[in-house]
């Protein structure tokens, strides 16, 4: 069962476009794509509860919506939902998937080891273990979570398909 | 963006594929267009899927504009059609290539160049020169992925700053048949600054 959200605009039953949040319980999938961005999964697996936030950028600066593009708004969005939805925090665990460098002319610290290092902090943060990644590298990703069973499958174009 | 706003801002992306049609003819030595079929300013989440949300793979070559109208400009293609890109380029008959390999690449690459320059440079004839317009492109990046992927890693240096993306597209047609093949131009924010002071868009 896919639930959608208080906040409205976070809850899509495709893939989860830029910025948004999806989270589910019992069952279904919840599905993204990433390049830069961040696929960030928080999961309590014995309650069936899961959240999928497609994270853009390693912080708001003052900007909170939509919560999901900001990591730093992100998690403490996704525990919030979680918690509505039966799961318990000290169980949650943490699968990321994103995170690369597309194009190779961008310069400074990349976008993408950005992200997933503001993730990996907030997530130590807030106590939850990641138990799984598949980050880094040139390529995009294509991202999905079986609620029911937590494993977070990984496809790219031409360099194979992961199960985590 | 008002119909005025929107009129004068397209009659620079005219100019430029204008140029690129004529470059993209020459470089294909057959007739062959660019035009604009988008010019529109999107939220971030319609913008990612500007080259398609069904995670069939495209091919694209990426640039990075700075010194003018800076931005990221990309080539973007289906693999039919760039790959039907390649075979005309290497004098091949039509369907011959099945696969990106080495030489397929650099027919794309060199087609980002050419066009991708002519387009840019006919877009910065169009600003006042007291501005400084020249554009000074990287070499193209070629990449084949996900679209919303390809897309996404475009949009990215906006999302810091604007919620909404300035996006002009165009459509290809080689000999007067369109193929999924096209530009698509994002000005970052002081390529934006450039634009409009060009044309009194705020």
């Amino acid at each position: 069962m896919t639930m959608p959200s208080e906040r409205g605009s976070i809850f899509h039953a495709g893939a989860l476009a830029i910025g948004q949040i999806g989270v589910a319980r019992d069952g279904g999938f919840l599905r993204t794509f990433v390049g830069s961005c961040v696929a960030v999964v928080i999961l309590d697996r014995r309650r069936r509860v899961a959240a999928l936030a497609h994270v853009m950028l390693p912080a708001g600066n003052g900007r909170v919506t939509p919560p999901g593009r900001y990591a730093d708004t992100a998690i403490p969005e996704m525990l919030r939902l979680l918690d509505e939805l039966g799961g318990e925090r000290s169980a949650c665990t943490a699968k990321l998937a994103g995170g690369a460098k597309m194009f190779a002319f961008a310069s400074g610290i990349p976008i993408g080891d950005q992200n997933v290092s503001a993730v990996e902090c907030l997530l130590a943060e807030a106590g939850i273990p990641i138990t799984a990644r598949a980050c880094g590298g040139e390529c995009g990703r294509r991202v999905s979570l079986e609620v029911a069973t937590g494993v977070m499958t990984v496809e790219t174009v031409g360099h194979g398909t992961e199960r985590l | 963006m008002t119909k005025r706003d929107h009129d004068r801002t397209a009659a620079l992306f005219h100019a430029g594929a204008a140029q690129a049609s004529r470059a993209l003819a020459a470089w294909l030595d057959r007739p062959a267009s660019v035009a604009v079929d988008r010019l529109a300013v999107l939220p971030l989440e319609e913008a990612v899927t500007l080259l398609g949300d069904d995670g069939e793979p495209i091919c694209g070559c990426a640039m990075q504009v700075s010194g003018g109208v800076s931005g990221v400009l990309v080539l973007a293609a289906s693999d039919p059609a760039g790959l039907m890109l390649a075979d005309v380029l290497l004098g091949r008959q039509v369907g011959t290539s099945a696969a990106w390999g080495d030489l397929e690449r650099s027919a794309m690459i060199e087609t980002a160049n050419i066009v991708g320059c002519g387009y840019l440079n006919a877009i910065a004839a169009g600003i006042p020169s007291e501005a400084d317009a020249g554009v000074l492109p990287t070499p193209p990046w070629f990449v084949r992925d996900f679209p919303a992927a390809v897309m996404e890693a475009v949009l990215v240096a906006n999302a810091a700053a604007s919620d909404t993306v300035l996006l002009a597209a165009t459509e290809f047609r080689i000999d007067g048949v369109p193929i999924r093949c096209g530009l698509v131009f994002v000005p970052d924010a002081a390529g934006l600054g450039l634009l409009g002071a060009a044309t009194g868009v705020e």
